[in-house]
């Protein structure tokens, strides 16, 4: 079951990932997060230009089972989401480090990203 | 205590992800539960149920202990046919609801995860009361209990023992050998597909089985299905988790079980249940079916116009339909057929309305 973790990614201890984009910082949820929650059928977003502190609930997805929230992995506005999620959910399932991205986030302050783990970190914690 | 099933180490070679249920770690899902409940819909797949108990009754009182004790006249149910029923207490409460198998020399029945020694305790304590001459026992821990469910089911099994599947009725079973394992084999299950349920004593002959079962079902599709679509293939169905749809004490009449009591016997709580139904105002498991989107889940209230009419007792997506759908105690005033309510669900209130079950139909 799926467990990859991408080099070119940071991460955090509550299973989102981050990819700095052009100064913008694009956020989504582990392989391995979506392989615990499996089948997720509905996403929750949040609007465009909510400001979020760094570990704030910012997002809700639900799978057949559970429920489980995406936190903010550093502060700063949302710019931008994926509204194709609203219609397909599943695309987190199927491709959760491409197709599956959650939002865009503005970067407010640079440092909070020394804070990500790295791949190597996020590893041990999976694992 | 957790309790693992004696087919624990399969589970884990089949990559199961696992769950704890009423004090059993059992397999939620292998591969995902919408994927697993298509199959069953869909094709066939096999369950590991060891998690529900085994109690026999036996003694030559065990008849009259099965009806006193239960909304069901067991004398009404011939050998070798098993009864879907409810065990109640004095007050019309329900204890467990369990499907029992009249055997030649006594009764097996199949309590609820974690209900063994719960309903063994109750029937001895009731023989006692009513100067029976039955015991009951608890021997959950001796059987293994495996459900082949699905449209190809059958197909499945036939290879794999002599019986005749196609003449064994709903309900009925039979003593017989499963890949030269001797089983009962009963044509039940909690999936509303063609199905048949194996119990297997000693555990360890269900070892073997189960890895034969998925080695012949190859070629019909078949794959191992957890916990996780057993329950929406069931809510698709709307039958009762006893779990969620007896939490707090329910009567069958609230609980949508009126078609198991049989009115023409005596029985433990059978007052309580004429009283209630005099009275007439109790609440009622209602089938609600989302028009939003939204996922509703056991405990949301429901609402008209702002005041509580109700509360989710099982919620899910369904995985055939793709809505929301619940199970919900109602009000009466508000169940009818067509009547438009919200589900609220995380302080957003998701429109859903009342529909006649099941939500998934035949085929």
């Amino acid at each position: 079951m799926g467990k990859e973790v991408r080099d070119d990614l940071r991460y955090t201890k509550t299973h989102e990932w981050v990819k700095v984009k052009d100064k913008v910082a694009v956020v989504g949820i582990t392989d391995y997060a979506q392989g615990e929650l499996t089948d997720i059928v509905y996403v929750e977003l949040p609007e465009v230009g909510k400001e979020f502190k760094k570990g704030e609930e910012m997002c809700t997805l639900e799978s057949i089972k559970s429920v489980a929230e995406v936190y903010a992995p550093i502060s700063g506005k949302i710019l931008k989401v994926n509204k194709s999620l609203e219609d397909s959910p599943e695309k987190i399932n199927e491709s959760p480090y491409e197709e599956g991205w959650i939002v865009e986030m503005e970067i407010k302050d640079e440092k909070e990203l020394d804070d990500l783990l790295s791949p190597e970190d996020y590893r041990k914690i999976i694992s | 205590m957790v309790q693992r099933s004696p087919l624990h180490k399969i589970h884990e070679k089949l990559g199961a992800k696992f769950t704890v249920f009423m004090g059993n770690e059992m397999p939620l899902y292998f591969t995902s539960i919408k994927d697993e409940h298509l199959t069953v819909r869909k094709a066939v797949g096999l369950f590991d149920v060891s998690h529900m108990c085994n109690v026999m009754v036996k003694g030559k009182d065990a008849e009259k202990l099965m009806s006193i004790a239960t909304v069901e006249n067991a004398s009404r149910i011939p050998e070798f046919m098993s009864q879907y029923t409810v065990i109640l207490r004095e007050d019309g409460t329900i204890i467990d609801d369990t499907i029992f198998y009249h055997l030649p020399d006594g009764y097996l029945l199949i309590p609820n995860a974690g209900m063994g020694k719960v309903v063994a305790n109750w029937l001895n304590e009731k023989a006692r009361e009513y100067g029976l001459d039955a015991k009951a026992q608890d021997l959950s821990r001796d059987y293994v209990i495996l459900a082949i469910q699905g449209p190809r089911s059958r197909e499945v099994l036939q290879e794999l023992t002599d019986v005749d599947l196609s003449s064994l009725k709903l309900f009925e079973f039979t003593i017989a050998k499963v890949n030269g394992v001797d089983c009962i084999l009963s044509r039940t299950g909690y999936t509303g597909e063609l199905g048949y349920e194996l119990q297997i004593t000693p555990p360890q002959n269900a070892i073997k089985l189960f890895e034969r079962i998925l080695e012949v079902g190859k070629n019909y599709g078949i794959k191992p299905i957890g916990l996780g679509a057993r329950d929406t293939l069931r809510l698709e169905k709307c039958f009762v988790l006893a779990c969620n749809e007896f939490e707090g004490g329910r009567t069958p009449l609230e609980a949508g079980l009126a078609f198991t009591i049989n009115w023409d016997h005596d029985f433990i709580g059978k007052e309580a249940l004429l009283r209630q139904k005099e009275k007439g105002d109790y609440e009622r498991l209602t089938c609600l079916k989302c028009i939003e989107k939204g996922v509703p889940r056991h405990g949301c209230k429901v609402e008209k116009e702002g005041k509580v009419v109700g509360k989710v007792s099982s919620g899910t997506l369904s995985p055939s339909l793709n809505v929301g759908i619940a199970l919900a105690y109602m009000k009466p005033e508000y169940r009818s057929i067509g009547e438009v309510v919200d589900i609220v669900i995380r302080e957003k209130r998701v429109k859903a309305e009342v529909v006649k079950p099941p939500f998934v139909k035949k085929g």
